[in-house]
């Protein structure tokens, strides 16, 4: 088991020189050439890190609410976007005990023991649940990106944020490398060859389909059910197959960005995957996206010689870590700002932002230590509709699904529940 | 798409609900009444309800999901401080401590009861380390196995199928890797006749290289020094002298090597840098003083006795590694790779090992192994080391000494030298040459690659894919067809075979491990069935012909003969690695950076190797069927040289683990003597006394602790209060919801604290203040268990531990049969767990018994 580090990773070498076009974008030459003008689509962006803030240093103080509170340290990166940030609290995941666990229910808000005779279950996350809607003229429905040791990071169990409709988690790419190979590297390619490339891949699974019909027979419910995993691959392959059929004349998008260079790690592996977001928005490749952010490297890269877990448990009787802890918060806040700057820069056909058009969550179920109540939420971007530049005490221990039920109505998707929800969150609504 | 809005809402259910709640063994204690009684149902009555609660007449079964949700939440609102309220009675320290105990431990025994899946063993997939030694067995080549996503769910075995998922992308890998390994297994058919050789006498690269570089960096500073003396004849002259002799006073007291020439521009007359070709003052100055520094370590580089003859290794600069790269040409197979090299007389007995593998990364190495040099200058050694090629891998394979693995460290081991001795690092070691050769033959069998009816060959290969099971026509016919279409446009006879067998490869009845089965009819397993279920508990790899044809294997006879051969097999390699990582929790080794200041010889050759130290130890015990409690205490480890060094044991050099002899009084001998273990339990600069004290209640001890509550306030009356590490940790026994586990964990984790960070022996604890102040610390090992034993040192402790075989048993009982089984251990299972525990018992704990008794039991051999 002593596996070493992926060596191809070090194949490959290029610069990773990033230049993001302003405003030119595939996506809307697209609906440029149609005859009638498009307004921007609308995008929603969950972004998760997995231990927790430092609680006395990050969250602002719960009588200053409404528009006129003061930054606290841990969010002071952000003072530029502050009238267009919504910092959160008083919400929670209520059925969830995990204290190490900080992003495997925070969408989905699920009851871990629901299910007798199992020992895990989990629900739909927000983001799947946008992805329904959101994600039917968009090659990619959604796309989730994450971090090499997900769980060393403090993310509990799952593959990316996102778990489908059945409870199942949905796979993610881990490394910048791979994200930007599924959604830019370049089809060179005939036309009439990718034609016959997507009916062969689907006599291929017409052949996998086959051989599971046989090994079906005979099992029991309970192999079966297992079996439908691989019977929903087929049919999710079948239906990107049927996308890549629609999308066949229209070239896979391309973007200024270079490919990544490999090993990136810490704040240059996060910016980039932010820099992917926006060229993957710029192209309208997909609308719906969820990052799983590493920390472990982020510290190592900021020089803090603890590792994320560690860290969290910061009692100022042990040293220096709560100092460490702060500076952790300080730098993924200011990689947020950085990725708002990015968001406001870009522009869409009609000369609003990307800012403009998304909602953005950021966050994690793990408050702080051990602590999974008030959950640390910033929320940002226009698209909606939500109250920004505000501090919302909500009432203590409001389900944190009240607040993803509110971003999804916010951008028109059609949902009366989510996980645990009770309503939405009305002091949110503009 | 429309989506259902309810469903968003509701949970999806994979198991019918059933009544076997009825027998859950989760219960509250009665007694744990009057707790309630007390402090509670003042405000949670029949006619109060606070909360919509009533505890006057709770149920104290957690026999529902509904009834564990509930007592979750009050275990919660204890533990949070919030419940009882401020203003009412509080309960004193050691009624509260003793119900969030009890609680919290019927609280993991009604999940683990609600939970269990009944005895069901799910349909799984393989898991990537299955999957890699099932394409290895079918088609003799290497698979990098990194693409298909990672393993593993809730905390489980990396063989419970139902935290075993599958996606689109992960099907898509399949036919992708299986693409890679059907090409690979071509080339090397190809290259089946041919053979490889390449030999490399080192001392003719080195040497031209350094010669080169030499005159590179002569001919680069030779401008500088023309330009010095161009500003010197300047400075000679007398209008300039008195200011020149005061620029040299004040750049000598810089002590740096020709600041003088910063100033040339206050020197009258004096020409600019840029007439020389430099940009400024500074680059001219940094030409010459690498030309000052590096041709004094060439010179001497090339003077070095055997330079002729052979190569020197150097930490940094001059020789820092020695490449051999294999051709594009050398198809994919197992090669060897040989050294012949000596250490220099003077270098110190942890300088004496080489590491090979890919040099990647400047400064950094993808290790592939690391050997123990015993060749002296009069009698050098050669050393021959195993080496796989593969398609996507990189090619070149190089040598260097072994040492911290990053450019960083290597600058800062030379650089730390060089400052202290005024002196290069010498060389440690010295190479004649380097030979790469191969391949070795293949096992691949030869059916793929036949001249027979394209039919046949699917059909054949299919089969063998499948574990022995025969596919229908039906599928058989779409890759037959799906040949005929490649080969109608063009393709040649292997790439369509390779095209069609690549979707055998994707096929469920590859991927999955399936066993018929009927509702409430469970049957005994078919030979073949046992047979797979065998060889992937003992091999994570599939059946061979002699386990298929080996007759009735529910006979025990029959099955124990095939166990005992199975187990001789290298193979089972496959089951020690497996299993005990993740047994043992060894993942946690890689959780976090050793800091290479103060540990600079843990570096990744050993880490590596302490935790090979456990699977070989493992391993040496499976092989002589040893018993058991040997891993709690024992006169004897398994080590080899590089671990001897690390623990300083004398007498062990080479490579090979083996059973060594210890001293009585030897820490060693036993998990809890093995740096593995003891890194595992620390951050990677500290120890960590809970984390061991808490891996040592679950591993040997069998009691677990439950997980982390929680919501529990944090002490902050410590702020900034010098504390021994020790007083530390005791603070968490003031509140009764930190006390109800640390007054168990913390106490075993203090009797190993003369165990450092590394597993090596100390006596004190070099402590840092947050204030900066320093502080070594006494270690007090000594303590008692909770309600339990008091010893003294580590030594009592260890024996206290090594006293409780049965518990030790059980631990490693009830991993067995969640690996070997396929689904977490459940209540269901605690019969099977007593009769195993009782049937090794009998032979003192011989580890063959646990899995002999494991693989005749019902539930191994039925579905």
């Amino acid at each position: 088991m002593n596996t070493p580090l992926n060596r191809r990773h070090f194949l490959r070498s290029s610069t990773a020189l990033i230049a993001l076009p302003l405003l030119e974008s595939l996506g809307f030459r697209r609906f440029a050439s149609a005859a009638t003008m498009v307004a921007p689509p609308k995008r929603m962006i969950f972004l998760a890190f997995g231990w927790g803030v430092t609680r006395e240093t990050w969250f602002p103080d719960v009588k200053q609410t409404g528009a006129d509170y003061e930054l606290p340290q841990g969010l002071a990166p952000l003072a530029k976007h502050k009238k267009d940030i919504t910092i959160v609290q008083g919400t929670s995941n209520k059925f969830t005990n995990e204290a190490h666990w900080g992003s495997t229910f925070w969408l989905t808000g699920a009851n871990r023991y629901a299910e007798p005779g199992q020992s895990f279950h989990n629900s739909i996350s927000a983001d799947q649940v946008a992805a329904a809607q959101l994600g039917k003229d968009t090659r990619f429905a959604s796309l989730q990106l994450g971090t090499p040791d997900a769980k060393e990071q403090g993310h509990g169990p799952g593959l990316s944020l996102a778990w489908d409709e059945r409870g199942k988690p949905v796979a993610g790419y881990d490394t910048p490398i791979m994200a930007f190979h599924r959604l830019f590297s370049a089809e060179d390619t005939p036309l009439a060859q990718r034609q016959r490339m997507i009916e062969e891949k689907r006599s291929v699974l017409d052949a996998l389909g086959t051989d599971l019909n046989r090994v079906k027979r005979g099992l029991s419910k309970d192999d079966t059910d297992k079996l439908d995993e691989y019977a929903q691959s087929i049919r999710d392959i079948e239906t990107r197959l049927g996308k890549d059929e629609q999308w066949l004349a229209i070239p896979k998008p391309k973007t200024s960005l270079h490919e990544p260079k490999a090993g990136l790690a810490g704040r240059a592996e996060i910016n980039l995957m932010y820099d992917l977001m926006i060229a993957a928005m710029q192209t309208d490749t997909t609308r719906v996206m969820s990052y799983r952010q590493p920390v472990n490297t982020v510290l190592k890269d900021i020089g803090v010689p603890y590792t994320g877990h560690d860290l969290s448990h910061y009692e100022r009787s042990q040293g220096d870590r709560m100092e460490f802890s702060q500076k952790r918060d300080e730098a993924q806040s200011k990689l947020l700002a950085g990725f708002l700057d990015k968001l406001k820069a870009t522009k869409e056909s009609d000369g609003t932002s990307l800012f403009d058009n998304a909602v953005l969550a950021f966050g994690s179920n793990i408050s702080s230590v051990h602590f999974l109540n008030n959950c640390p939420t910033v929320l940002t971007g226009g698209g909606a509709g939500i109250k920004l530049g505000q501090h919302l005490v909500l009432s203590k221990d409001t389900p944190l699904c009240n607040v993803w039920l509110t971003l999804l109505n916010g951008l028109g998707v059609k949902a009366e529940r989510h996980g645990d929800s009770t309503g939405v969150a009305k002091e949110l609504i503009a | 798409m429309k989506l259902s809005v309810l469903k968003t809402a509701l949970s999806f259910s994979l198991l019918t609900l059933s009544a076997r709640a009825a027998a859950s063994p989760a219960k509250l204690d009665e007694k744990q009444r009057t707790f309630f009684k007390d402090y509670c149902v003042e405000c949670h009555n029949e006619k109060k309800q606070k909360g919509k609660l009533r505890l006057d007449d709770i149920s104290f079964a957690l026999d529902t999901v509904e009834r564990a949700d509930r007592w979750q939440k009050i275990l919660n609102q204890i533990n949070s401080g919030e419940m009882p309220p401020e203003d009412a009675k509080q309960p004193d320290a050691k009624a509260k401590t003793d119900l969030l105990e009890a609680l919290s431990h019927t609280l993991v025994t009604a999940r683990r009861a609600l939970g269990d899946s009944g005895g069901k063993i799910i349909v799984r997939r393989l898991n990537r380390r299955e999957y890699q030694n099932t394409i290895r067995d079918l088609l003799g080549v290497e698979i990098d196995v990194h693409d298909l996503p990672a393993d593993g769910g809730a905390g489980t075995f990396d063989t419970v199928g139902s935290s075993l998922f599958m996606s689109s992308d992960q099907v898509e890998q399949y036919l992708a890797l299986g693409r890679r390994a059907l090409d690979d297994a071509f080339l090397q058919h190809a290259a089946e006749s041919k053979h490889f050789k390449l030999h490399t006498e080192t001392e003719k690269a080195a040497n031209a290289q350094i010669q080169s570089a030499m005159n590179v960096i002569a001919k680069r500073s030779e401008p500088a020094r023309k330009w010095f003396a161009s500003v010197d004849a300047a400075a000679a002259t007398t209008e300039n002298a008195a200011q020149a002799a005061e620029l040299r006073k004040t750049s000598e007291s810089e002590d740096k090597h020709n600041t003088f020439y910063r100033h040339w521009a206050e020197i009258k007359g004096a020409p600019s840098p840029t007439t020389f070709g430099f940009k400024d003052a500074f680059a001219a100055i940094a030409e010459q003083s690498e030309y000052e520094e590096t041709n004094p370590y060439h010179e001497r580089y090339l003077a070095l006795p055997q330079a002729d003859k052979g190569s020197y290794l150097f930490v940094f600069r001059l020789r820092h590694e020695e490449k051999i790269t294999p051709g594009h040409d050398w198809p994919p197979g197992r090669y060897t790779m040989r050294v012949r090299i000596a250490a220099l007389d003077n270098t110190p007995p942890e300088r004496r090992f080489i590491e090979m593998g890919h040099p990647s990364v400047p400064g950094a190495f993808d290790i592939i192994s690391t050997h123990q040099v015993t060749g002296t200058m009069t009698d050098p050694q050669v050393i021959e080391m195993p080496v796989t090629i593969t398609s996507t891998d990189d090619r070149p394979f190089a040598i260097r000494e072994k040492r911290q693995n990053s450019r960083e460290a290597e600058v800062g081991i030379w650089v730390r030298y060089v400052r202290e001795h005024k002196d290069w690092l010498p060389p440690s070691m010295w190479v004649d040459w380097l030979e790469l050769e191969g391949p070795l033959p293949s096992e691949t069998k030869a059916d793929i690659f036949s001249a027979k009816p394209v039919r046949e060959i699917i059909e054949s290969f299919t089969q063998r894919a499948f574990r022995g099971t025969k596919s229908e026509s039906a599928f058989i016919d779409r890759l037959v067809k799906f040949y005929d279409s490649h080969r109608a446009a063009g393709d040649t006879h292997e790439s369509a075979i390779k095209s069609s067998l690549s979707i055998v490869l994707a096929a469920p009845g590859f991927i999955y491990l399936t066993e018929p089965s009927q509702p409430g009819k469970p049957r005994t397993l078919t030979n073949a069935e046992l047979a797979t279920r065998l060889a992937y508990f003992l091999w994570s790899a599939p059946p061979d012909d002699e386990l298929l044809a080996a007759g009735d294997l529910h006979s025990p006879a029959i099955l124990q003969a095939q166990v005992d051969r199975m187990i001789a097999s290298p193979k089972s390699r496959e089951f020690v690695a497996g299993f005990v990582h993740q047994w043992l929790g060894l993942d946690r080794l890689d959780f976090f950076q050793f800091n290479k200041q103060m540990f600079p010889q843990f570096d990744d050759s050993a880490k590596a190797a302490v935790r090979k130290e456990v699977y070989e130890t493992f391993a040496h015990l499976l092989q002589t069927n040893a018993s058991l409690t040997r891993l709690l205490k024992s006169d004897q480890a398994v080590i080899n040289g590089l671990l001897a060094n690390l623990y300083g044991i004398e007498g062990v050099t080479g490579d090979d683990f083996r059973p060594v002899s210890l001293p009585a009084n030897s820490p060693r001998g036993g998990l809890l003597g093995m740096a593995a273990i003891m890194a595992m339990g620390s951050n990677g600069e500290r120890t960590s006394p809970v984390e061991r004290g808490a891996w040592v209640l679950r591993k040997l001890l069998h009691d677990p602790p439950p997980p982390a509550p929680p919501n529990v306030p944090q002490l902050s009356r410590l702020a900034d209060k010098p504390l021994s590490p020790r007083e530390r940790i005791l603070a968490h026994q003031e509140e009764p919801q930190c006390l109800q586990c640390h007054r168990k964990i913390d106490p075993i984790g203090f009797g190993l604290e003369n165990l450092n960070t590394i597993g090596q022996w100390r006596s004190t604890e070099l402590y840092t203040r947050a204030n900066g102040g320093r502080k070594d610390w006494p270690i007090d090992p000594s303590g008692a268990f909770h309600n339990g034993p008091k010893f003294n040192d580590y030594f009592q402790l260890r024996d206290i531990i090594a006293a409780k075989p049965e518990n030790f048993a059980r631990s490693f009982t009830e991993a067995l049969i969640e690996y070997a089984l396929g689904r977490p251990y459940g209540f269901t299972d605690e019969d099977l767990a007593q009769d195993i525990v009782k049937r090794a018992k009998a032979k003192d704990f011989a580890i063959r018994e646990f899995i002999i008794a494991l693989a005749t039991s019902r539930e191994f051999g039925r579905k």
